[in-house]
């Protein structure tokens, strides 16, 4: 084997020294990282920026309507309390009893030789009922049963529209004096009856008391 | 390859450069990305609240349109409503009206006193006020009577009556003296 002397190892284990340093090293390591963290700063700001248009053209579109939506909400708002108002005060009207249709029930069941003196009426607070005192005095040869007659009649008219229609006699005497009904004296009785019926269905407003009512009261 | 011996400085020096390592890592994260991280989260949060309202908003001009065109025959019903009471202080408008109104009835000499006034029960109706009146007919026949009380339910509808209390007149039996207890409801003003 040959032998072979190399002049230059000093030199060259110096180099390889060098290069081996640590310290070169390391600065060199942490050059590349700080390159990479830079980029990856660099990256995160350009997509900020980008959320940060994004969010200012969304802000624009936002702005335009914004007016528009607040003026709608009020609206809605306001149409959406006078729907409820009005629903509550079309319930407030259409659960009205009206009397004008009860007077006319009575008014058809008044025979010539009875007549009214009285009617008290009243509607119950929570509307559904309505009591009412009929005070008369009837004539006939059996004037109770004219009364009874005028009861009856009463109870079928209103069962008509009403419901739980109860008529019932509060009071009933006979009379001393008479009256003269065709020429003939005709006893009379007194009566009082207590009407009391539930709301069944709504009569709508409309119907004017029939003439024939009218024949009859003046009667 | 093999690690070169370190001598002690260079171990030193390697530690400490680990150290400021780690410290800028900090700075880095916590002041520089940190703040950028969090400003662009704050910004997807702001965009997607806008974006919800944007959205939401849509809907809502629908649903105002929508109701507009639903509401268009309830508006003109609602101030039919209103408009059948006039403005100013009931007390001033409502007893002379129902006297106008019995008088073109043929019924005269009819007088309408307040009773008092109660705030609706329900909710909805915030804006409107019971009055209670007291509405006396002196004089009238029961025709006339039925008569007026169907036209005055009809063209009343705010006015309920609650109690109706008709008695022969002495002096004239074929008359009839009446009382009337009526409610309207009449928006405040």
């Amino acid at each position: 084997m040959a032998l072979h002397l190399n002049l230059l190892h000093e030199q060259i284990f110096e180099q390889r020294q060098r290069q081996r340093d640590p310290l070169k090293i390391g600065i060199m390591l942490l050059a590349g990282c700080g390159a990479l963290l830079f980029l990856y700063y660099g990256w995160n700001a350009y997509r900020t920026i980008q959320t940060k248009v994004r969010q200012s053209a969304v802000e624009r579109d936002w702005a335009k309507i914004e007016l528009a939506v607040t003026a709608a909400q009020k609206r809605a708002a306001e149409l959406t309390g006078m729907i409820n108002t009005l629903r509550v005060l079309d319930t407030y009207i259409d659960n009205r009893f009206l009397w004008a249709p009860f007077l006319e029930k009575i008014s058809l069941c008044v025979a010539p030789n009875a007549q009214l003196t009285a009617i008290e009426g009243a509607v119950q607070e929570d509307n559904k009922g309505v009591t009412a005192n009929i005070e008369g005095v009837a004539a006939a040869r059996e004037p109770r049963s004219a009364a009874e007659d005028f009861r009856q009649m009463l109870l079928e008219q209103l069962g008509q529209n009403y419901r739980d229609v109860k008529v019932e006699f509060k009071a009933l005497e006979d009379v001393e004096s008479t009256t003269k009904i065709d020429g003939m004296a005709m006893p009379m009785a007194h009566y009082i009856i207590a009407v009391t019926f539930t709301l069944n269905s709504v009569p709508k407003p409309g119907p004017l008391p029939l003439r024939s009512k009218q024949k009859n009261e003046s009667s | 390859m093999s690690l070169p011996s370190l001598n002690q400085d260079q171990i030193k020096k390697m530690i400490l450069s680990g150290f400021g390592f780690v410290f800028l890592l900090y700075i880095y994260f916590t002041f520089f990305l940190g703040p950028l991280n969090k400003s662009r989260q704050a910004a997807q949060a702001a965009i997607a609240d806008v974006q919800h309202k944007i959205d939401t908003s849509k809907g809502e001009m629908a649903k105002t349109a929508n109701l507009e065109r639903q509401a268009k025959d309830m508006t003109a019903h609602f101030t039919a409503l209103k408009a059948l009471n006039p403005e100013g202080a009931p007390i001033a408008w409502f007893p002379p009206r129902i006297k106008g109104f019995f008088a073109d009835q043929q019924i005269d000499k009819v007088m309408a006193r307040l009773e008092g006034t109660t705030s609706f029960k329900e909710a909805e109706l915030p804006g409107w006020t019971k009055y209670d009146w007291l509405i006396d007919l002196p004089r009238t026949d029961y025709a006339s009577l039925g008569q007026a009380i169907a036209a005055l339910e009809n063209r009343e509808p705010l006015l309920c009556i609650r109690k109706l209390n008709i008695h022969l007149t002495a002096q004239e039996p074929q008359f009839q003296q009446v009382t009337i207890a009526a409610t309207t409801a009449i928006e405040k003003r």
